[in-house]
């Protein structure tokens, strides 16, 4: 008696489904697998030693500790910034609510060496702040906290995004129960509110740091990209190949490449516990 | 202030002691007004609500009844008016300083946190010992027996538990008063009827005073010792459920709790005339001038159907009357009569249904009167469509025409 549905199910095979996966797959394999492959490839075909040689580089070290410490910053701030400006926009309704919710989205739109240029107008020596400053001897680009600046700017709407929805879908009336229960606002926010975004804000930093480690056009114009001051984990690989030191660049390009994919992974597989009620 | 009413006992006695000789309201509401702009949506609210009383509030969607209970809560400021709970005003004061128990409609439970954590967040942030927190926790835990599901999030628990806990994480703090929000809306109807039973049992128990609102007039009479009826912003009527169902105070109230019957009429000689008739229903005379349009109302159970004269002792007779369709309504019969003293409906020929042509807002009375007739007293004296009956009335209200009608 249960053989028969069993039966129906394989005369009833249905040959679209194999197809079109493996065609699905076959279209990914030059897009983005093999690029992929081939950093893996080319990285260690010399060699583990040679591999971790070129890893070790001081310059090599430094230029991703940057970028982490760099994209760490930009990452608070933006998701702390993020936070607050979802609360306001979606808590209250004012004159202008729109234009500033276009304003906060707008650096995903423009170019990131745009970006960069637009911070040296605006805080180079000669740009319409930085003018100011250099008499006073503050000088903020060609510095790190102009890379922070520059992953701000190109990361800003990423945490806000992530965590405006939930703040929209979330039922005010949760907020005056802790009210009415007795809680001030803040404690409201911190035990009720904050961890019902606990997802929301765990996926905004790690997308806001995944952007932020790779940027590139900005930062190559902010920085001033200086072996060993200021130069960024993206910028040393793009410097090395000019070189023609194909083995450093590719070393480096492993270790962004495997952090994305655990980013990735983290986004991916922890979405259960960072939704979970 | 709130955080003086927190300590719990194990009997879960009221904050405040609730002596006979002082007969204070728990809470009230006086004089509450309250706009939106232009619009007016509450209108002079005043009434109290005593210690461990149920007070309903019950009106149709858009009556203005949530807003009372936000105002209560101090989650919308009045226009005008005062809000004192246990003698004090508490108009000014936000709502987390005002001690007050709300159960939302949706429950609003804390979806991160567990049953404990929920039923504990009142004594948590009024930073309470951990022990005292404890014991409180489990000692409501087992008040609204839960006890099993302690360490379950709300998400895993079915709507009736959820609002047992929302209940239990109200009574943690002793509220001064206990307001519900529509509290069965989103509960099936089996369960509906249940959990009111079970509220009324823990209510009881607590002694704590409480506000309902709803638009479900079954429950309203079930679960309020008394009722207000609140139409378009203003209280049409306030009284215990057998006043506000025996003694409307306005037609809308009359129609809106329980089937009602209203005929047109006026006040003359004391009495009241329907088309021309005195139907020999004696009235208090000083209510009424003469001459003055009245209306008459009355309920389907308190019509007397009888084939002959004799209506029985302290029935008042109405008119004859033709019964035009009787159908079964489970418990009882529900028959529609067309009484001799209305205009007849308007001939017409066909299949045309007769109300299209007679039942014209200019024209109410000219509606059939429901009757229902329980089980024995149908099988006493069977009837059929098209018998002609006398038609009496056990119980009546006179109304008076109010001017915006």
């Amino acid at each position: 008696m249960s053989m028969i549905p069993t039966m129906r199910h394989v005369r009833g095979f249905d040959v679209v489904r194999p197809l079109s996966i493996g065609m699905l797959m076959f279209m990914m394999l030059p897009l983005v697998f093999l690029p992929l492959l081939s950093i893996f490839i080319f990285g260690t075909s010399k060699g583990l030693a040679s591999f971790w040689s070129a890893l070790t580089a001081s310059e090599a070290v430094f230029a991703l500790k940057l970028s982490m410490v760099t994209s760490f910053w930009a990452t608070v701030f933006n998701v702390v910034f993020g936070l607050f400006a979802a609360y306001v926009i979606s808590r209250h309704n004012f004159w202008g609510r729109n234009a500033l919710i276009v304003t906060i989205s707008l650096p995903t739109a423009i170019p990131t060496a745009v970006a960069g240029f637009a911070l040296l107008l605006l805080w180079g020596p000669y740009g319409t702040l930085g003018r100011f400053l250099a008499p006073h001897g503050i000088q903020i680009m060609f510095t790190a906290g102009a890379i922070i600046l520059a992953n701000i700017f190109v990361t800003f709407p990423l945490a806000f995004g992530v965590i405006k929805p939930v703040f929209d879908t979330m039922s005010r009336s949760l907020e005056e129960a802790s009210a009415t229960i007795g809680a001030t606002r803040w404690q409201t926010f911190w035990h009720v509110t904050l961890p019902s975004l606990r997802g929301a804000i765990v996926s905004g930093a790690l997308l806001t740091f995944a952007r932020a480690v790779g940027e590139f056009g900005s930062t190559i114009l902010v920085s001033g990209n200086l072996a060993g001051r200021t130069q960024t984990a993206p910028l040393y690989i793009f410097a090395k190949f000019n070189e023609g030191q194909i083995e450093a660049a590719n070393a480096i390009a492993i270790v962004l490449a495997l952090f994305s994919f655990l980013i990735f992974s983290v986004l991916f597989f922890a979405r259960e516990w960072l939704d979970v009620d | 202030m709130a955080a003086s009413a927190v300590k719990i006992v194990p009997e879960m006695t009221p904050a405040i002691d609730p002596s006979p000789a002082t007969p204070q309201p728990a809470a009230s509401v006086r004089a509450i007004s309250k706009r939106f702009g232009q619009t007016s949506v509450l209108e002079d609210i005043t009434f109290d609500v005593a210690e461990g009383e149920a007070l309903v509030l019950l009106g149709a969607s858009g009556s203005g009844k949530t807003t009372i209970l936000r105002v209560i809560a101090g989650l919308e400021q009045p226009y005008t008016g005062k809000i004192i709970l246990h003698g004090k005003d508490v108009t000014e004061l936000p709502a987390r300083e005002r001690g007050v128990g709300v159960i939302f409609q949706s429950y609003a439970l804390f979806p991160k946190m567990t049953v404990e954590k929920n039923i504990g967040y009142g004594l948590r942030i009024r930073r309470r010992p951990r022990k005292e927190i404890k014991k409180a926790v489990n000692e409501l835990l087992s008040l609204v027996q839960l006890e099993e599901h302690r360490k379950k999030y709300p998400s895993q628990l079915s709507g009736g538990q959820q609002q047992r806990v929302a209940i239990a994480r109200t009574l943690a703090y002793k509220p001064e008063v206990l307001l519900f929000d529509e509290p069965f809306g989103a509960l099936d109807a089996q369960t509906r009827v249940h959990l009111r039973r079970e509220i009324r049992v823990l209510l009881k128990k607590v002694n704590v005073p409480a506000i309902f609102i709803t638009h479900d007039q079954e429950e309203a009479l079930e679960l309020g010792d008394r009722i207000a009826v609140i139409n378009t912003g203003h209280i049409e009527q306030i009284g215990t459920p057998e006043q506000i169902y025996n003694h409307p105070a306005s037609e809308y109230v009359a129609t809106f709790l329980g089937a009602a019957n209203i005929l047109d009429g006026v006040f003359r000689f004391d009495n009241v005339e329907i088309c021309g008739a005195l139907i020999g229903a004696e009235v208090d005379p000083t209510r009424f001038k003469d001459g003055q349009p009245i209306k008459l109302a009355f309920r389907p159970e308190d019509v007397s159907l009888s084939k002959t004269d004799n209506l029985p002792d302290g029935v008042c007779r109405l008119s004859h009357g033709v019964v035009e369709e009787i159908s079964f309504a489970g418990a009882y019969e529900r028959l529609s009569v067309r009484l001799d003293l209305m205009p007849a409906p308007a001939e017409k020929s066909g299949d045309t249904p007769y109300y299209l042509t007679t039942e014209t807002p200019e024209n109410p009375t000219a509606k059939p009167i429901i009757a229902t007739r329980t089980k024995p007293e149908a099988s006493k004296m069977k009837l059929r469509v098209r018998d002609h009956v006398v038609v009496g009335l056990t119980s009546f209200t006179v109304l008076p025409v109010t001017a915006a009608e």
